[in-house]
């Protein structure tokens, strides 16, 4: 069962790992390395035997370009050795690569992986269960990391020094033979049978290594930090290797007395305190008993006393200690009297040491000659030493004590001893070798009280140089041989050193000297304009400024005052909380307007940087500009009047940076507030330049803020109003824009401006619209309606495009009118139906607008003076257009009298079109539409039909009085010329009256007949109507035969069509016609034989007629009936005669002379 | 905001590394506080009579032990404010000598402090070779100079964390922050 479970916990480990070096491969930056960590920690913790498969995966990353992962795998390197040792031949080549990474954090992270690579491969060559040809393989490469990081002790990165001290550290104590305490990691527990490790080589190396510790210890240069590393690391060798104690002490000693120059007095105390803190560290170790005197000197020498040492030395040790103090032989009395002289020496206190060397009484030591044996000496002789005591005390003790003496001043424990009074002898001695410009290198000496003079400490130095060849001999020592030679390099010339030891010490005084007088000078925060007395007893010299002064460079000069300018932009934080807010405004503005371009980039920079917050900023130093672009402010004269020549530049191009930055820069956090920014720096700057307003022009253009860009400048024209014709044009082109959304907003806006604008205002855009408006009579579209420069060609979009503007205005201005149809003239046939199509709209709402008013006063209605202008003197080739407003005019209201009468006007002398007339003809006199009946008929049936609903005063919205009545229309209709109208144009015209059965009912129609049969001549269709008539209404039989009657008295049957027609209609009025047939003449009868019905009908009535009455009719009637009496059987007449009588009137009377 | 990891140390982990730490966490850095003393020690009615506790002992438990002892008085001495604000930090003092953690600042306020850290250092060997920058700026241990020590911290904090290389730029930051602040600084080096 656990193996179960076991086995699926690790499938599941398994997939979560290679999910997540999936998900590591994908990651970027710091999540990568999150993963990373994730995968390295499982992997260790979790699913150690699957660390061969899935290492690769992990070491791939060596070369990430992120600084974590391949810290990261650092780690894993590290961790390996320690965990998985068998694996260190596959891993050890990696740490080569991270040692020579470019990024420092890296390198760094790889030196300590390395040093604990190191420890652990020892290690495990120590277990010596691995191939020896693997061990072989891991050492070479290790020696070489070796020597990498032993020459990285000289990089330029303090960090990577550091981690090379510990490092070394590290490898001295694996390489040297360890003691009880630490047997198993040390040289002891290697295995001395593996070829390819030579311990006594190793040990050499080892002690090699530490003495070029203590040398970079030692070093002049050397860093605070570093020198405290590099002692921690001494004292931890002395610690674990005893042997090396002496040697740590020695170096710990001449570090106290010369300390690295470059140090500033907090890092001194902060290295005197860690140095201390060493040294009590090294008592309690038990391997430090032997050399308990010279650590308690140093401890006492730095400046511990005795009781403060006792109880930090570990109490076994203790009593031997004391003991000790207690063997010094010379009174401590005696050097008493001396120490106040010593300590009184403070490094801060320099101006009295020049005491010292004008001292005469020292003519004994004076001596070049005087060794350090004589002085000695000397000082074995109470009487010297008191002569010299009283000396000093007469000639050079200040009559004040310094007040750094108390606080420096610290008894000397172990004074009279034979170890102080050498110490006194060497501070003697180099105080007597330093001629007088060396007094600071007595000053330094007598501050530290009794310390080894540095003769001793050269000496050592290059008793340590002077071994080293002997070590470099050994030819198993090739691997170090770089490092031994830079060692060897610097500590030949030892000549040199001295010399520059010397030379330090005086660096580090006068360094010393230096932040002191600094100190000093700051506490005297306002200097008296004329140089002190100095206080010391010198020659009073009067100092001119001018003499003492140079002036600063130029370069220099700029430089501060760039400086300045970032200072006070960065004390943001600093001035709002201080309240200096405005005046640090007031200062940037005055900074940036006023001085060089590079103090106008920087503020630039700085607002951009958080445009945001700062805009305010920007808006003030626009102002600033302004005002000097319009001369309301001067610059002062120092400041480099040619560079500020083109004052209107610098506000131009400010105002353009702005506005550029803001909206091209790109930034996430700058485009939520982008369109805020804009706007406020567009409507409140002072001005709003041509550059800065093409630029917005041309954001119309981008489609992120195309939309705003419209916004700013619509609202540019409403808020400022003076110079709003000019910003008018860069709105009014985007009305023919190819994307409809910026083109209607951009015509919405310019309507908007043009409504609130100035007449300047209004001026500019009508021009525009007149100027597009102009396109649509070009032959080919301008360059203006295409984007791209392929030429194109007209379409209706693009003459709408073209029109848009002048459509939207037109409501505005109606004057508009005039000129479209001046256009309208010259223009295309396309362009004019666009034209038509778009204008009618707006027409139509400016007619509509006007009916409230004329429904109360009819009469009043007067023609608005655009129509009336463009009613006057249309333009050439307008003449539809004019049609087209005419129709508009009337659809809703009758034509007024004006308007016919000027439509008349221009139809008699213009226009020859009739279907101008046609919206004003109810307007129109009867004798006109006669006279215009023929052409209006001849239109397009729709026309036609619309013609005649005017007139008939069909469907017609208003109430009106045709000029023509119904009945009268039909008549002009058969009056007609047929000469001047083709007779189906008449046909075709009567039919449209007889379809409106409810205007011609049968009265009308009664009447109509009435008249046409009054006519002279028989108008051509009369009996065609007749029968239609007929047809329409039977009851109108009596009238017809009423008709027909008076026909025959006109001799009917002379006029071919109408004789016709007589008979049709006698055919229809059976059997009362007959009657009439019988009335004929002979010459009217030959006509029947083409109606056989007709005579069929004829010959039964006679035959049925009393034979009084058939004996009464005349005999061509009689003839006719004998004549066809048998080809037609009576059955065959009545047959067809039910259809033809009409028998559903019969109370109808008959029309008069049927009786 | 950065990735380094500060530890601010004081003597008994209640009034100056607390208000650090409480100032730091604030600026959203990686913080930790510890004392460094053998006791957490509070001054009690009297000078020689000071409230002694264990580390360990929570916070809370320190304070319901003054209120029960007199509420008013340390009230009026601001103990119990003190330790509210601490106990909405972490539960309880942490001794520095017995944390596993490793950092890459320790902050100490005095010199003291400074001297047990280097000290505790001194007394073992380095495992990890990891170094660690030891600092101290001397704060002395009341509610006034806790406050002023917080922010002078937190602004060598911040300096600190700005530097890309901070084993490079430490020497120059301090150097610059010392005459700044007018405080003696000690600092050293110390590895892990």
């Amino acid at each position: 069962m656990s193996n179960k479970h076991g086995h699926t916990s690790n499938t599941t480990v398994q997939n979560q790992l290679i999910r997540w070096i999936n998900d590591t491969g994908m990651a970027e930056g710091n999540k990568k390395a999150g993963l990373l960590r994730k995968v390295i920690e499982v992997l260790l913790h979790q699913g150690s035997q699957m660390i061969p498969v899935y290492m690769e995966n992990i070491l791939s990353y060596i070369s990430d370009k992120n600084t974590d992962v391949k810290k990261q795998v650092a780690y894993f390197v590290e961790e390996l050795s320690k965990s998985h040792p068998e694996l260190l031949p596959k891993i050890v080549a990696q740490l080569r690569l991270l040692l020579l990474d470019p990024v420092i954090a890296v390198q760094k992270r790889a030196i300590q992986a390395a040093s604990i690579l190191y420890r652990n491969t020892l290690m495990w060559i120590c277990k010596g269960d691995a191939e020896v040809s693997e061990m072989k393989h891991v050492w070479e490469h290790l020696t070489e990391l070796k020597l990498m990081v032993l020459n990285m002790i000289d990089s330029e990165n303090e960090g990577i020094r550091t981690h090379s001290i510990k490092f070394l550290e590290e490898v001295v104590l694996r390489q040297s033979p360890g003691d009880i305490v630490d047997a198993e990691s040390s040289l002891d527990s290697l295995p001395s049978d593996v070829p390819f490790i030579n311990r006594k080589a190793l040990e050499e190396e080892s002690d090699h290594i530490f003495k070029l510790l203590v040398k970079f210890h030692n070093s002049q240069h050397i860093s605070s930090v570093n020198l405290m590393a590099c002692m921690t690391t001494l004292c931890s060798l002395a610690k674990f290797r005893p042997k090396y104690l002496p040697r740590v002490i020695q170096a710990l000693g001449d570090l106290h007395t010369t300390l690295p120059p470059t140090l500033s007095q907090s890092q001194v105390n902060s290295v005197r305190k860690h140095l201390k803190m060493q040294i009590l560290n090294l008592i309690k170790q038990s391997t430090s008993n032997e050399m308990m005197p010279q650590l308690t000197q140093l401890l006492i020498d730095i400046g511990m006393t005795a009781q403060e040492i006792n109880k930090a030395v570990p109490k076994e040790k203790r009593n031997k200690r004391l003991g000790e103090i207690r063997n010094g032989d010379t009174p401590s009395k005696r050097f008493r009297i001396d120490s106040p002289q010593s300590n009184s020496q403070g490094s801060d206190s320099n101006s009295r040491s020049e005491f010292m060397y004008d001292d005469d009484s020292q003519s004994s030591i004076t001596k070049p000659s005087a060794t350090e044996d004589s002085i000695l000496e000397g000082l074995n002789s109470v009487d010297n030493v008191v002569n010299l005591v009283m000396k000093t005390l007469q000639n050079c003790l200040p009559d004040n004590m310094p007040p750094s003496f108390i606080n420096d001043y610290k008894p000397i424990p172990n004074s009279g001893s034979k170890l102080q009074k050498k110490n006194l002898t060497k501070m003697l001695m180099s105080l007597i070798r330093g001629e007088s410009e060396n007094t600071q290198i007595v000053t330094q000496s007598m501050e530290v009280d009794t310390q080894p003079p540095q003769t001793v400490l050269q000496q050592s130095l290059s008793d340590i140089a002077a071994k080293i060849p002997l070590i470099r001999e050994d030819d198993e020592k090739t691997t170090l041989k770089n490092a031994v030679a830079k060692l060897q390099e610097s500590t030949k010339d030892r000549q040199i050193e001295s010399a520059v030891s010397k030379l330090m010490e005086e660096t580090r005084q006068e360094h010393l000297k230096e932040e002191e007088r600094k100190a000093k000078e700051k506490e005297k925060p306002v200097p008296p304009p004329t140089p002190t007395v100095p206080k010391l007893k010198q020659k009073v010299k009067l100092l001119k400024l001018q003499e003492i002064t140079r002036p600063i460079p130029k370069e220099i000069k700029q430089k501060l005052i760039l400086q300045a300018v970032e200072r006070i932009l960065n004390a943001e934080k600093d001035a709002a909380i201080g309240g200096a807010e405005q005046i640090r405004a007031k200062f940037i503005t005055i900074f940036a307007s006023s001085y060089t371009p590079e103090t106008r980039d920087l503020v630039l920079n700085y607002i951009l940087d958080n445009p945001a917050e700062r805009i305010n900023l920007a808006l003030k130093w626009l102002y600033e500009e302004y005002a000097f672009m319009q001369g309301f402010n001067r610059h002062p004269v120092t400041l480099q009047p040619k560079l500020h020549e083109k004052h209107d530049q610098n506000y131009n191009q400010l105002l353009c940076a702005l506005v550029t930055q803001i909206s091209e820069r790109g930034d996430p956090v700058m485009e939520g507030c982008k369109d805020v920014l804009l706007r406020k720096i567009y409507l409140e700057s002072p001005v709003i330049t041509d550059e800065a307003l093409d630029y917005l022009k041309h954001l119309v253009t981008e489609d992120q803020v195309a939309l705003l860009a419209l916004e700013l400048l619509e609202e540019l024209c409403l808020m400022r109003p003076p110079r709003a014709h000019k910003y008018v044009t860069s709105l009014v082109c985007h009305v023919l824009s190819e994307n409809e959304e910026i083109r209607d907003i951009a015509l919405k806006a310019t309507i908007k401006v043009y409504k609130r604008g100035s007449e300047a205002v209004k001026k500019v855009i009508e021009k525009h619209a007149l100027l597009y408006l102009g396109f649509i009579s070009l032959n080919h579209p301008p360059p203006e309606l295409s984007s791209t420069r392929t030429r194109i060609m007209w379409n209706e979009n693009l003459h709408k495009l073209c029109l848009n503007l002048v459509v939207a205005l037109f409501p505005e201005k109606e004057g508009l009118l005039m000129e479209i149809a001046r256009i309208y003239g010259s223009s295309g046939a396309e362009a004019k139906r666009v034209v038509l199509r778009t204008i009618e709209g707006p027409i139509r709402a400016m007619v509509s607008k006007d009916l409230p008013d004329n429904e109360f006063d009819e009469d009043d209605a007067t023609l608005r003076p655009a129509f009336r202008e463009l009613l006057e003197n249309c333009p050439r080739g307008a003449e539809t257009l004019l049609t087209r407003l005419v129709h508009i005019l009337t659809e809703k209201v009758p034509p007024t009298a004006e308007l016919v009468s000027k439509v008349r006007d221009i139809y008699a002398t213009r226009v020859s079109d009739v279907r101008f007339l046609i919206p004003v003809l109810t307007g129109l006199s009867k004798r006109e539409i006669v006279a215009a009946l023929p052409k209006l008929i001849k239109l397009n049936p729709a026309v036609v039909k619309e013609v005649f609903n005017k007139l008939l005063g069909i469907n017609g919205t208003y109430d009106e009085q045709s000029p023509v009545s119904p009945a009268e229309l039909l008549l002009e209709l058969h009056l007609i010329d047929p000469e001047k109208a083709d007779l189906k144009y008449i046909i075709k015209a009567t039919a449209l009256c007889f379809a409106e059965k409810n205007i011609y009912t049968q009265d009308v129609l009664a009447a109509v007949l009435q008249r046409l049969v009054e006519e002279p001549k028989i108008p051509v269709l009369m009996m065609r109507t007749v029968l239609q008539s007929l047809t329409l209404y039977p009851a109108l039989s009596p009238l017809v035969m009423n008709i027909l009657q008076l026909l025959i008295e006109k001799e009917a049957w002379l006029n071919k069509v109408a004789w016709e027609g007589w008979i049709k209609s006698c055919e229809r009025l059976m059997p009362a016609s007959f009657g009439l047939l019988t009335s004929l003449p002979a010459a009217a009868l030959g006509g029947l034989h083409k109606a056989p019905g007709l005579l069929g009908g004829l010959r039964a009535h006679v035959a049925a007629l009393p034979p009084e009455r058939r004996a009464a009719l005349p005999p061509h009637v009689a003839a006719l009936c004998h004549q066809t009496d048998t080809q037609y059987p009576a059955s065959q007449v009545t047959m067809s005669q039910p259809n033809l009588i009409p028998e559903q009137n019969p109370i109808e009377p008959l029309p008069p002379g049927m009786e | 905001m950065s990735d380094l990891y500060v530890a601010v140390v004081c003597s008994s982990n209640m009034n100056r590394s607390m208000e650090a730490h409480a100032f730091l966490v604030k600026k959203g850095f990686n913080v930790k506080s510890y004392g460094t003393g053998e006791k957490v020690k509070l001054p009690g009615a009297s000078a020689d009579r000071p409230n002694c506790y264990e580390f360990g002992v929570l916070y809370d438990e320190i304070y319901n032990d003054l209120m029960e002892k007199d509420k008013n008085y340390y009230t009026q001495n601001g103990l119990l404010h003190m330790l509210d604000r601490n106990r909405r930090i972490k539960p309880c003092p942490e001794k520095f000598q017995v944390c596993n953690e490793r950092f890459d600042v320790i902050i100490t306020c005095e010199e003291r402090v400074y001297d047990q850290v280097i000290e505790w250092f001194g007394s073992r060997r380095s495992i990890y070779n990891q170094p660690v920058h030891v600092v101290n700026i001397d704060i002395q241990d009341n509610h006034e100079e806790a406050t002023i020590g917080a922010f002078l911290i937190s602004d060598m904090v911040t300096k600190m964390a700005q530097s890309d290389d901070l084993d490079n730029d430490i020497d120059e930051l301090l150097h610059e922050f010392e005459s700044k602040c007018h405080r003696p600084i000690l600092n050293c080096i110390m590895f892990y």
